[in-house]
């Protein structure tokens, strides 16, 4: 009794233990097999470029209600009336780019992969700016690498610094001869590393015109950013959309087309493109937005809805098969057209000669993008309106033809602020927002996710606070 | 049956013979002192001895003892009788019933069955009976209410939605971490997770909704740590523990159950139906705005025939459930069986939602030999319906003006009626279906080999497999000219999930008498456990002929797969000792391995021991007090994670590839690369007090458990790098009391009179958070204009606090984080409330008082019982209010055309005396209001939308008649006969204004539970029962 008890327990703690021992292989199993842990940088640049158009759009998206490009169809809609809403969407889109950047530029500068360093420092630079654009102070220098959950806030001028140097870089590393070229992974040039030169230079001549009403101010060097910059439409930095993914305004546009309503254009934008404000036709606008089913151009006022007008067929929308919202149109990130505006305005108190004809040359290049008849093109730009001659030229007129060339563009938001939201006929919204005190919006508030997750942080700000540049 | 018998008489006649002498034969009648019935069952046991037998269908017994034995007779719901055999060769005994035994048997870990006395913990058991009796398709409802410290949440009235169970509080502050207990049956844990659908939330099952409720014999709670140290990690929060009917030796038993039932909507909102379309006051039959225009009669003058309807109550409908089903069992002395098939059907109160079950179960066992038995059980069922997502619905039901028929919903030609463009909730929850298949098995095989009367080995091994078939459609245009679609292009999503649980157990029992009083058990056992989960989903999207959905006609198609592994081993250890039938000792220690954490913190080891005084069997009591007992237990049981959290890690987004290029991006979530397991350290001291010859019990338990090293995904700034930081991140402690009264007051031959009250207190804290951390966000609902609540973990905090926006106080604490609504509000110089954006804590969901009070009444042939269920000291954020008054659609609004002058103070703190108007645009002094308080002020405030969530509930009544002999002596094949007629949630007392506050958006899965979200509306139901036994 007493050896068959024993032998009973021997045979328990032998088996116990036979399992004890396979332990280790058995629970080795923890390896993610959905996610990789490294990524090649190619697939960082093909998401990078991709993504940098879409927040360019993201942006887009809201501020075109600012500049009133676009009104909603609804009265009293929160965008238009700017109300505070919640970018929590947007920032996090923002720092996911600029993270994968991050990484995408330590993991370059490791393989000696210059061109994707230096094509990842342009990106950061823009997508920074755009979050310095919109939100004022931002967390970048203990951003990215997880140093800690609560990153603080930089201080938004002394991030446009690091804009400027981040784009130097960027221009040094693309200049360096590469065994690791980008290739096809590229959808914005495609690896051409010349046209991300010219664009790098683009972007800084962009940024230090930010700073026109800053004593930092140096039109000088904005102009000779400029002369390295783009040399025509063909250098534009811009994403082509797919079959598989259509150009985010086309969803917009096909969505309203079936009554899910969006995309409604401002009588703002018709007025002053159809001469009841300016007193000259614009060619470009069958180009750019639909017409009515009986062939008219009618916008929405911002903030009072569309009134008795039928859900479709009596307002301007955007539309399929227009430059802007036709499903493989392309997002534009930057613009020789903008450029030459930038110059224009640069150049306007130093060489008020250079400054006209750059003006007149940027109403034409984008003219020329939207493939406007030459014959037009001419009518337009001869027309007195227009052609006001050196003498009678105005940086008004420059804002004002900017501003109908970066039709949905989010620097059209930084451009009106700039401009004091100073356009002819330029009203503030029905219904507006009470808290505005009677001014137009000056930035984007915090998102609620940051105000839950890092509100220590987090300045306190009103949408009236201007962003540095703005003050 | 008497060859049998006799022949395993003989069996155990030689196997004692060889160990015993001077034996004699004893036999005997056991019968039922109630009613003098014979009691087949009753165990018989030589006291001290495992040597015993059971009586047989006619409660005779016969065995061999010494002359000088006592025999120990005992039975379920009986009281324990001891005789001494004195030479005798004959034994009647007639054994009195149990209120609530003191030898009541309950199943605890691995599914042995112990004494309740010999427990040094809190267990609590609900028959069968009483879970059948709720009519609740979903098991986890049919629990409401009947289990001290157990609080079951229902997350709303659709058909087969899921139920959240949780015990004794929340141990784990993740938000998506699960903190229902382990449930296992017949010994054997089963899955009850909850996958809810990707996007808007459409209400899946928990997936303890595919098992029968008229399968289970009964189910056991598990509470504390204590009570589940034996099944490791995996039952940190408890168990459930299921037992199914078995077949037992006799005669083969039929029983039929069919019920019928209808539910509607137990409460609805106060709106007004005063005001129409438009916006400003100003009638406008296109606007999106549905209740901002003038009032009817104004309407009227423009447009004669306009209306007002309730839509809400004109888009309800009436549920139906039909529930049938049938079992089959019996056997013989060697092997017993148990079969039964169930199908129930339910329509929900929303349109065109439905959820349907058909199970078939076979439960046998076999006693091979003496030393030899094995059971088996094998659960088939399939489940699944049409999800309408309910949050959808109703936000649609918000856009919607009530100056339609909102059942008009559909053209001639299939095409959506629509009214200023906005999609008719109806009509979208016909087409865009979301319909889910789970086909699963459940079986299970228990071997058992008892070489000796010391010694058991068991092996239990068991799968829980299960597909579910997800199938999601959004038609695209019809191609109808003019037509409002539901989307431009349509998608067809079909997701597959498969998953696969084994369990294996493999425990030895070591069981040694020392003397008349030194009672020793000891095992020892290796455990398990492995689950292989695999997700594929493929979207296809713009199809290329008008409803014809199917993957391979749609245009753009994306594609994506989850795969998830993981292992757990355990090893573990329980003593128990006994002294004299008085003192019990316990004493368990288990190691556990997981293949989820980080190697090297994969491995812990955690004790338990608990101990049971029965005083009144040491001691003289007073004569009041028939039983006493004292528990007292320390416990510490560890948990681990989810696979694959630890670390950075890669993702390509589902949109690639676009253009042939596939893209990467960081994936957002960070792992810990040092996580350790949690661990919960919980004290249970309890007293089970019985009086008056069992006439009235009280049962008191008072815990304490700490759970540290919570790991939870932190959700941090999405600047830092990642938006969630899975870490060891902090402690909390719950803290709280459970008494459970029981009383028959009653108790005569015709009328028989129950009473159990259940009432529980919790009360927890964050004790600690790591550092660098101040606080987590558990989540958040989103509200207008600045109003979205959070729910917000800050140290030394309750854990369910609700942060959002409030008015400002003047004289307000700044250094408070408590929003203090006795002080006055302060009013602005526009003569409004002032809103204060800072974020304060406004309420808290976690009921402090949770209870339940059930009684039961018998007489003659009927039996009549209710039970009624409360919570108290619990607030939510309504979403609904919020979107009620952004819309104009709640009742309060109707004064949007007054003038006031609103209670508060100035900035300086005089009384404000500036009259305002509440409507939009130009007011009657000339003033432009622009959109109005509600929309520039009201909605914009979370205060305002934060509501006491306390209720009292009629639960459930139910009225039954059984048929006597008359009725079944004259239909020969029937033994019983029984109908009944049952109500349940049709009384509801809450302060709340708005659908049954019970209902919460997130999910059984989810800790969320502080906001409704736009929720499938709560329930009342009314069903009618048939049941036959054959």
């Amino acid at each position: 009794m007493k050896i068959l008890r024993q032998t009973y327990n021997y045979i328990a703690i032998a088996g116990l233990f036979l399992t004890f021992s396979a332990c280790d292989d058995y629970l080795d199993i923890n390896e993610n097999p959905n996610n990789p842990t490294t990524a090649p940088l190619a697939g960082l640049m093909v998401n990078s470029t991709f993504e940098t158009a879409q927040n360019t759009f993201r942006i887009g998206s809201t501020t075109s209600y600012y500049v009133q490009y676009l009104a909603s169809p609804n009265q009293a809609s929160a965008t238009d009336v700017m109300d505070p809403l919640s970018f929590s969407g947007t920032w996090s889109a923002l720092y996911d780019v600029m993270t994968d950047l991050n990484d995408m530029i330590l993991e370059a500068n490791e393989t000696g992969a210059s061109h994707y360093e230096g094509a990842g420092q342009v990106m950061m630079a823009l997508n920074l700016a755009m979050t310095v654009d919109a939100f004022g102070d931002v967390p970048y220098s203990e951003s990215f690498n997880f140093e800690t959950i609560t990153p603080t806030y930089d201080d938004d001028a002394e991030l446009y610094s690091r804009i400027f140097e981040l784009l130097d870089s960027g221009i040094a590393n693309l200049s360096q001869e590469t065994d690791l070229p980008i290739e096809s992974d590229d959808f914005i040039y495609n690896g051409d590393a010349q046209k991300w030169i010219k664009f790098a230079n683009m972007l800084k001549a962009r940024y230090k015109n930010h700073l026109s009403q800053t004593d930092q101010y140096n039109p000088a060097e904005v102009l000779a950013a400029v002369d390295a910059g783009f040399e025509s439409n063909a250098d534009n930095a811009q994403v082509e959309y797919f079959e598989e993914e259509f150009n985010p305004w086309a969803d917009v546009a096909i969505n309203n087309a079936d009554l899910i309503l969006g995309g409604w254009i401002s009588e703002q934008f018709v007025e002053a493109t159809d001469g009841t404000t300016f007193g000259v036709v614009d060619p470009r606008i069958p180009y750019m937005i639909g017409a009515t089913d009986d062939g008219e151009y009618i916008g929405v006022p911002n903030g009072a809805g569309r009134g008795t007008a039928a859900a479709s067929g009596e307002r301007s929308t955007l539309e399929t098969g227009d430059f802007y919202s036709s499903e493989q149109s392309p997002i534009l990130i930057a613009t020789y057209a903008e450029q030459k505006f930038i110059e224009a305005e640069a150049a306007f108190g130093i060489d008020k000669t250079r400054a006209y004809n750059a003006y007149l040359e940027g109403i034409r290049a984008h003219m020329r993008m939207l493939g406007v008849e030459p014959a037009e093109i001419d009518a337009y730009i001869n027309s007195p309106e227009v052609s006001v001659g050196v003498e009678d030229f105005t940086l008004d007129l420059i804002f004002k033809e900017k501003w109908v060339a970066m039709f949905l563009h989010p620097e059209a938001w930084v451009d009106a602020r700039r401009h004091d939201y100073d356009y002819e006929n330029f009203d503030l919204p029905a219904n507006v927002n009470p808290d505005l005190n009677g001014q137009f919006i000056k930035r984007l508030g915090y998102p609620d996710s940051e105000i839950g997750r890092n509100g220590a942080n987090v300045p306190d700000v009103t949408l009236i606070d201007p962003i540095f540049w703005d003050e | 049956m008497k060859n049998k018998i006799s022949i395993m008489a003989l069996l155990a006649f030689f196997q004692i013979t060889g160990m015993f002498a001077q034996q004699r034969e004893v036999t005997g009648t056991v019968t039922g002192a109630s009613d003098g019935m014979t009691l087949p069952g009753v165990t018989v046991l030589v006291k001290g001895t495992n040597n015993g037998t059971v009586t047989d269908m006619e409660g005779n017994y016969a065995i061999d003892v010494d002359e000088d034995a006592v025999l120990v007779f005992s039975s379920i719901g009986f009281q324990k009788q001891e005789v001494p055999v004195n030479g005798r060769s004959v034994i009647n005994v007639t054994m009195s019933e149990d209120l609530e035994g003191l030898d009541e048997v309950v199943v605890t870990s691995l599914g042995i069955e112990r004494e309740k006395k010999a427990l040094g913990y809190a267990v609590q058991e609900i028959q069968g009976e009483d879970i059948t009796k709720t009519n609740q398709p979903n098991i986890v409802n049919a629990l409401q209410g009947q289990t001290a410290g157990v609080q079951i949440t229902n997350s709303g009235g659709a058909p087969g939605q899921s139920a959240r169970i949780v015990i004794r509080g929340v141990n784990s502050l993740d938000p998506n971490a699960d903190n229902q207990p382990l449930f296992v049956i017949d010994g054997v844990p089963v899955d009850n997770s909850t996958i809810e659908s990707s996007g808007t939330p459409r209400g899946l099952s928990n997936r303890a909704a595919d098992i029968n409720p008229n399968d289970i014999e009964s189910m056991s709670i598990l509470k504390g740590a204590a009570a589940t140290a034996l099944y490791g990690v995996r039952a940190a929060n408890g168990a459930v523990i299921i037992t199914t009917k078995k077949g037992k030796a006799g005669d083969v038993r039929i029983s039929i159950n069919s019920t019928i039932g209808f539910e509607e909507v137990n409460q609805y909102p106060e709106i007004q139906e005063v005001y129409g379309q438009g916006f400003g006051g100003v009638y406008d039959p296109n606007s999106f705005w549905p209740n901002w225009g003038p009032s009817i009669d104004e309407i009227r003058e423009i447009d004669p025939d306009a209306e007002i309807n309730d839509i809400w109550r004109d888009a309800m409908r009436t549920g139906v459930q039909i529930d049938n089903s049938f079992s089959i069992s019996g056997g013989n002395e060697m092997a017993t069986f148990y079969a039964s098939l169930n199908n129930l059907d339910q329509e929900g109160i929303i349109p065109f939602s439905n959820w349907g079950r058909t199970s078939a179960r076979f439960n046998g066992t076999l006693k091979f030999n003496d030393k030899f038995r094995v059971a088996g059980n094998m659960n088939y069922t399939i489940s699944g319906g049409n999800r309408v997502p309910h949050d959808r619905f109703m936000e649609r039901m918000i856009y919607n003006t009530p100056m339609q028929d909102i059942n008009d919903y559909i053209n001639e030609d299939g095409t959506m009626k629509s009214i200023g463009t906005n999609t008719n909730p109806i009509y979208d929850a016909r087409f865009s279906t979301f319909e889910d298949e789970v086909n699963r098995i459940i079986g299970n095989m228990k071997f058992t080999y008892s070489p000796s009367d010391w010694l058991d080995v068991n092996y239990l091994i068991g799968t829980d497999f299960y597909t579910d078939s997800r199938t999601e459609i959004t038609p695209g245009p019809l191609g109808i000219e003019g037509e409002v679609p539901l989307s431009s292009e349509g998608f067809i999503t079909e997701t597959r999930i498969e998953s696969r649980d084994i369990n294996s157990n493999l425990f030895i029992t070591l069981k040694k008498q020392w003397d008349e009083k030194w009672n020793t058990t000891l095992r020892v056992g290796n455990d398990i456990f492995e689950r292989d989960y695999e997700l594929v989903e493929a979207t296809g999207e713009n199809f290329v002929i008008p409803q014809f959905y199917d993957l391979s006609y749609a245009s753009q198609i994306s594609t994506s797969q989850d795969k998830r592994k993981k292992r757990l081993i355990g090893l573990y250890g329980d003593l128990m000792v006994d002294y004299d039938d008085m003192l019990f000792l316990n004493i368990t220690g288990r190691n556990d391995w997981t293949s989820t954490l980080p190697k090297g913190n994969n491995s812990f080891f955690y004790p338990s021991i608990n101990l049971g005084f029965a005083f009144t069997e040491a001691f003289e009591m007073p004569e009041v007090l028939t039983y006493g007992k004292l528990r007292v237990s320390y416990a510490e049981v560890g948990k681990d994670t989810d696979p694959y959290r630890i670390g950075q890690t890669y993702t390509s987004p589902a949109i690639y590839p676009l253009g042939g290029e596939v893209g990467f991006t960081r994936f957002s979530q960070f792992g810990d690369l040092g996580l350790k397991p949690e661990r919960t350290t919980s004290i249970e001291i309890g007293t089970d007090l019985r009086f008056f010859e069992n006439r009235f019990g009280i049962d008191f338990t008072w815990y304490k458990s700490n759970s540290k090293d919570q790991i939870i995904p932190v959700p941090v700034s999405e600047s830092s790098g990642f938006s969630t930081f899975i870490t060891n991140a902090g402690e909390i402690e719950n803290q709280g009391v459970e008494f459970i009264i029981r009383g028959n007051p009653v108790r005569t031959e015709d009328f028989t009179w129950n009473i159990t009250l259940n009432a529980a207190y919790n009360q927890n804290e964050v004790v600690s958070i790591r550092e660098g951390i101040e606080q987590i966000q558990v989540g958040s609902q989103y509200g207008y204009a600045g109003s979205t609540v959070t729910m917000q973990l800050i140290e030394g905090e309750a854990y369910g606090n609700i942060f959002g926006s409030s008015y400002e106080r003047f004289g307000a604490d700044e250094s408070s984080l408590f929003l203090n609504e006795d002080l006055p509000i302060v009013i602005g110089e526009d003569g409004f409330p002032v809103r204060n954006g800072e974020q304060l804590i406004l309420g808290n969901s976690t009921p402090k008082w949770i209870g339940g009070l059930t009684n039961d009444f018998s007489y003659k042939n009927f039996d009549f019982s209710f039970l009624i269920d409360f919570r108290t000291g619990v607030e939510q954020y309504s979403q609904y209010d919020n979107f009620f008054s952004a819309f104009g659609i709640a009742e309060y609004t109707l004064n949007r055309n007054e003038t006031r002058v609103f209670d508060g103070v100035l900035a300086d703190g005089s009384p404000n005396t500036q009259e305002v108007w509440l409507g939009q645009g130009v007011g009657p002094d000339g003033r432009d209001y622009g959109a109005g308080f509600y929309r520039n002020t009201y909605r914009s405030v979370s205060e305002n939308f934060v509501h006491d969530a306390s209720f009292i509930k009629l639960r459930n009544i139910s009225l039954a008649y059984n048929f006597g002999e008359k009725v079944l002596n004259s239909l020969s094949f029937l033994k019983t006969a029984r109908v009944s007629v049952a109500a349940n949630n049709i009384i509801l007392y809450t302060p709340w204004d708005g659908f049954d506050p019970e209902s919460f958006s997130a999910g059984a899965g989810g800790n969320a539970t502080g906001f409704t979200g736009l929720g499938y509306p709560g329930v009342q139901s009314l069903f009618f029962t048939l049941n036959l036994g054959l």
